[in-house]
């Protein structure tokens, strides 16, 4: 029971630090991180799409890009994608 | 403190001026998948909408909803009968706040391990069976939650969920008070996922539950495998369900690209509480099937089962369509 409060304690403590934190305004390296959305190539996001989107779904067609833009923000709630992996998918998405 | 969070949520917050701006989507899935198991035979409709509203650059409205119809004849030679269950599964808010962070409020699916949150849908789940232990994964909730993904470093990810929610007795949209989350590493250089789920009830029992999950598709081979444990008072449980994709195999290359074969193994033990949800004895189930996936969003499945009981052993039998679609409900456009 102790165990479980103090897991829980952590858990709800981790959103409210990474809310009160300022995104770096220059990624670190490692993360492969892009400072504008435009950068990704379509490569990229074949490659993202492949490591978390097709872990359920099999290839769809490339929807109408207004409705990507929809459905990859739903899925990036649903899915746990990164907020570079929405963008990058959507990229190879819409193209 | 609070007033700070919403201070800099929304100096933190961050638009993509050159991505499409998005439109409702009315999205969703329906199935039609009889059950035959120990002799009876139940007719399962399933029409599950899902609606989507986008507003802003950080907004969305979500919601489904869920029309299931278990139709069984009663009597041998009868007609099938019996009613439509309707539900709405979550109906939320969604605020991105940050690059790490999105705060939900509303009703939403309970986020404990995969099966419920990501796997539940007639369209995308590989065999048409619950597992045993979904009951244990407890139901929707009302309240708040904060989940995120964050890049630890270009080969894992962390993701995590967080939630609080109320007592509630409305119609349609029942829900417990009780606090829980959920932490998992996601590795997407080798498709593997592992976490785990801890909740407190806040109310009658203030009992807990716990699960972890496990999900891998390596690239090398179409392969995937997830797995599920689950602990609480009314039981505890695992499954283990491979899937493999015939993409591979060389002959008839248009019939078995497009056919996935699964398997499934779980285990329940029964626990001190109630729930009518659950198998009534320690249960064992062996299960095998088939997908094919005929078109965009049409697949056609089938499965066979055999359930080992005290209670009784069974045989389960499932065959039938599920389908997909989507539907933009505008035209968008680039800014």
């Amino acid at each position: 029971m102790k165990r479980c409060c103090i897991y829980l304690l952590v858990l709800c403590a981790f959103p409210v630090a990474l809310l009160c934190s300022s995104p770096d305004p220059k990624p670190a390296p490692v993360l492969k991180s892009k400072s504008t959305h435009t950068e990704w190539s379509v490569a990229e996001g074949e490659q993202r799409y492949r490591a978390n989107c097709a872990r359920c779904h099999q290839a769809p067609p490339k929807f109408q890009p207004a409705a990507m833009g929809t459905l990859i923000r739903h899925m990036r709630v649903r899915s746990m994608i990164t907020d570079d992996d929405m963008h990058a998918i959507l990229k190879y998405m819409t193209q | 403190m609070l007033a700070l969070c919403v201070f800099t949520i929304t100096v933190t917050a961050q638009d993509a001026p050159s991505e499409p701006r998005p439109v409702p989507v009315l999205s969703g899935s329906a199935g039609e998948v009889p059950i035959v198991g120990g002799g009876q035979t139940t007719l399962v409709s399933i029409i599950s909408p899902v609606v989507l509203v986008p507003f802003g650059g950080k907004w969305l409205v979500e919601s489904r909803a869920a029309f299931e119809g278990d139709f069984t004849d009663q009597e041998p030679g009868s007609h099938f009968g019996g009613k439509i269950n309707k539900e709405v599964e979550y109906l939320q808010l969604d605020y991105i706040a940050n690059k790490y962070t999105t705060v939900t409020a509303g009703r939403f699916l309970n986020p404990f391990g995969i099966y419920s949150e990501r796997l539940y849908p007639v369209w995308i789940r590989n065999l048409q069976t619950d597992p045993l232990i979904l009951p244990l994964e407890g139901e929707s909730r009302d309240g708040v939650m904060f989940r995120g993904s964050v890049p630890l470093s270009s080969a894992v990810n962390l993701n995590y969920t967080t939630f609080f929610s109320l007592q509630s007795s409305t119609n349609k949209l029942e829900s417990d008070r009780g606090i829980g989350g959920r932490l998992g590493l996601f590795f997407p250089g080798h498709r593997l996922e592992i976490g785990g789920t801890v909740e407190h009830a806040l109310v009658e029992d203030r009992s807990n539950r716990f699960g972890f999950h496990f999900e891998q598709q390596p690239f090398s081979i179409p392969l995937e495998v997830r797995a599920e444990y689950a602990h609480a008072a009314e039981g505890s449980g695992w499954w283990i369900e491979p899937g493999y994709t015939l993409s591979g195999v060389r002959w008839l290359k248009a019939i078995t690209r497009k056919t996935q074969l699964v398997g499934r193994y779980q285990q329940f033990y029964i626990g001190n509480g109630q729930n009518e949800d659950l198998p009534a004895a320690d249960t064992r189930m062996a299960e095998f099937g088939m997908n094919y996936f005929i078109c965009e969003g049409l697949r056609a499945t089938a499965s066979y089962g055999r359930e080992f009981s005290s209670a009784g052993n069974q045989n389960v039998w499932t065959a039938g369509l599920t389908y997909r679609w989507v539907l933009p409900l505008g035209r968008g456009g680039r800014p």
